[in-house]
């Protein structure tokens, strides 16, 4: 029970996808510059990542290693062609945008390294587990990514305008993106810590 | 004076600093030094030669299927030169084999080399002119570099970075990724 | 020794900013003040916080944030927005300084890296200025705002001022970075003083005036040098940023190569593209190889330390 409680945490703040193991940052940097890039960003991650993995696992485990890397890409590119075709249907707006990052994500670092260090070795009904909780801590990050930078850069919601003076073009901007995910990442560690501390000081209290 | 210039040009197209390209894969090599350089020149190697075989993709993909199906060519084409490179450095014996190998599977996939292939596919499809195999390759080539000149440039920094100086929550990665971004920013100001 | 030599830097910059800064007043108005005692303020306040929240004490002997406030409020228009000069002391400072350890670890220099975020967020409010005498009131804005003379004679190759208005800062720019004869002056005092690098200043200029000569921007070639070293910061941005002790090599002869880089890229930038105060984004793009000249300066000082120590044993065997 406390193991899986352990695993449902780590994706979310304990072990976070973008703020902790830095994956998955280059969309984030360039395309979560709005709430609208963002969702769409979200669906296509979330989909890709969850069916790839899912199938993945079905991949027998004594295949060598590079053979099963091979598979793994080759099983999220096949993915990745429903889920564009979906993507035209819902978000037309955006696909545009984000461009060569959508199909990135097929060949993004959690199916094609940490599937076989991490998520594989676990039994197949945790692992899903684990792998929602993770990629809902991706989805937290680029969705508050979307938001505050949509709002500081551009002074919209939504694309809706707000009632902002002056406006950071620059946090639309990649250097924008680097830096303000570097903040994040700061702010992240210091949370950590700072649970991190919580805890042994009630344990030591107990 | 040309030479600067084309110095310049090559900063600004560099994939690392204006399109984040590959930031994942050079802090997961940012475990050291020699790391970082060694991927980096690794990676040169996949997107040079890939880049080459993803003319004959480009140049024979139906225009109907392109959005979908180029990902998976692309993919193929990755996995056969993974499979490849690895078995060409086991040739240099078990030792050196196990020293190297896991750069190989470091540079393999991921956004540097995807993204480079996506990049220049998208570039060339703007100018029928410049496809052929050769301008493939140059760009294949020239987007290496940029992400060896983006490695370069953070293992310059990368003591400072780790330095216990820093702020214990912004040591390592949040720094390395402030500091390539006030570098993107001098790169973006220079467009 | 070391205290002591960082309050001198710090008092005598402080010096010479604060006469540019008068000048400024003296072209610009009351707007001008303000910006600059915002800056100043918005620097040291974001150093106390920065400092508390590394949990160290505040050091009084360090003040050299209020040096780089005043740096940021010189180098942009006298016309700039309030809150716009009050977010660039506030990056220049937390985000460009104290994320990276503060002055203990500098990699940039914080008014170069301020000044780049403004260009690159607010570019037509950075590049557009008021001419000098067009005072500015405290919360008004003025609506003559001109290109520089550097844009002009980047664009255009020709320059409509005097020697002697440029020698007294009589043309439109960057509010401190114009008045060439302060300058000039601030730098023969901050050489003299050591308290930048003259290296890394001649390098600088020596890189400039060079390419300016071999590859003139206009007909006359002493014209091509003159202006160019007067125009884009070029001499503002040799004095207080790429001199900075902070951030460039120690031994003089790779600071005089790094500075000499500097102005060759950045002229040749001018040159090729005509970008505007182009001598501080390169000063930007050249951080890597100042840590890269310091990490060699390290190498070669413990080589040197272990080729002494290695003598001193081997006399201590032979007596």
């Amino acid at each position: 029970m406390n193991e899986r409680k352990n695993s449902v945490f780590d994706g979310i703040l304990g072990d976070n996808l973008v703020l902790a193991s830095l994956m998955v940052i280059s969309p984030v940097i360039i395309c979560g510059d709005t709430i609208k890039n963002a969702l769409s960003l979200i669906y296509a991650f979330n989909s890709i990542t969850f069916i790839s993995l899912l199938i993945g696992s079905f991949v027998p485990k004594k295949l060598p290693y590079t053979v099963k890397i091979i598979i793994y890409a080759v099983i999220s590119s096949l993915i990745f062609i429903p889920v564009r075709w979906f993507a035209v249907e819902f978000y037309p707006d955006s696909i545009e945008r984000i461009g060569i990052y959508y199909p990135l994500l097929a060949v993004n670092s959690l199916i094609v390294l940490q599937s076989e260090a991490k998520f594989f070795r676990m039994p197949r009904g945790r692992m899903i587990v684990s792998l929602v909780f993770y990629i809902i801590g991706f989805d937290a990050v680029m969705l508050f990514t979307g938001i505050v930078r949509e709002f500081f850069a551009y002074g919209t919601v939504f694309s809706k305008v707000a009632d902002i003076n002056t406006t950071v073009s620059g946090l639309g901007k990649p250097f924008g993106g680097f830096i303000f995910l570097g903040l994040m990442c700061g702010v992240y560690r210091k949370i950590r810590s700072a649970i991190a501390e919580r805890k042994n000081e009630a344990k030591e209290s107990h | 004076m040309f030479l600067i210039r084309d110095l310049i040009t090559l900063l600004l197209a560099n994939l690392v600093f204006s399109q984040a390209l590959g930031t994942s894969t050079l802090f997961v090599a940012a475990s050291g030094r020699k790391n970082l350089i060694r991927t980096a020149c690794v990676i040169t190697l996949f997107t040079t030669i890939a880049s080459a075989f993803t003319y004959f993709v480009d140049t024979l993909m139906p225009p109907f299927a392109r959005e979908y199906a180029t990902l998976i060519c692309y993919t193929i084409i990755i996995g056969i030169l993974y499979a490849l490179f690895l078995l060409a450095l086991s040739t240099f014996g078990k030792a050196k084999f196990q020293a190297y190998k896991k750069y190989i599977h470091l540079s393999a996939f991921n956004c540097a080399v995807m993204g480079t292939l996506f990049t220049i596919s998208e570039k060339t499809a703007d100018n029928i002119s410049l496809r052929d195999t050769i301008h493939y390759f140059l760009k294949g080539l020239e987007a290496g570099v940029g992400f060896v000149v983006a490695a370069v440039f953070l293992a310059m920094a990368y003591k400072k970075l780790n330095s216990e100086k820093v702020p214990a929550s912004f040591r390592g990665f949040p720094a390395m990724l402030i500091y390539l971004g006030i570098i993107s920013m001098a790169v973006y100001a220079l467009k | 020794m070391k205290l002591k030599k960082e309050r001198h830097i710090w008092l005598d910059k402080m010096l010479t900013l604060s006469t540019l800064a008068v000048m400024s007043f003296f072209y610009y108005g009351s707007h001008f003040l303000v910006m600059a005692i915002l800056c100043v303020l918005t620097a040291f306040a974001a150093e106390l916080v920065s400092v508390r929240m590394m949990h160290e004490k505040p050091d009084p002997d360090d003040l050299s944030s209020t040096a780089d406030g005043l740096l940021i409020a010189l180098m942009m228009p006298a016309s700039m927005n309030y809150i716009i000069v009050f977010l660039a002391a506030l990056f220049g400072i937390v985000i460009a300084k104290y994320v990276f350890g503060g002055r203990r670890n500098m990699i940039f220099s914080p008014a170069a890296a301020a000044y780049l975020f403004v260009l690159t967020s607010w570019s037509r409010e950075m590049l557009t200025y008021p001419a000098p005498h067009d005072h500015i009131s405290l919360m008004g804005r003025t609506d003559a705002l001109v290109n520089s003379a550097s844009h002009v004679f980047n664009m255009t190759g020709r320059m409509d001022y005097t020697d002697f208005e440029l020698l007294m800062g009589n043309f439109s720019g960057p509010c401190g970075a114009v008045s060439i004869l302060l300058l000039l002056v601030a730098a023969v005092i901050l050489i003299f003083r050591k308290d930048i690098s003259a290296g890394a200043f001649f390098g600088t200029l020596l890189g400039t005036g060079l390419f300016a000569f071999v590859t003139p921007m206009i007909h006359s070639r002493t014209d091509s040098v003159k202006y160019s070293l007067v125009t884009n910061m070029v001499l503002f941005a040799a004095v207080y940023i790429v001199s900075d002790l902070r951030i460039c090599p120690r031994r003089w002869y790779f600071a005089f190569f790094y500075g000499l880089f500097i102005g060759i890229f950045s002229y040749v930038l001018v040159l090729t593209t005509a970008k505007e105060n182009a001598v501080v984004i390169m000063s930007v793009l050249f951080t890597p190889v100042a840590l890269g000249l310091r990490m060699l300066e390290k190498k070669i000082e413990h080589a040197d330390d272990d080729i002494e120590e290695n003598e001193v044993t081997a006399e201590e065997v032979s007596a």
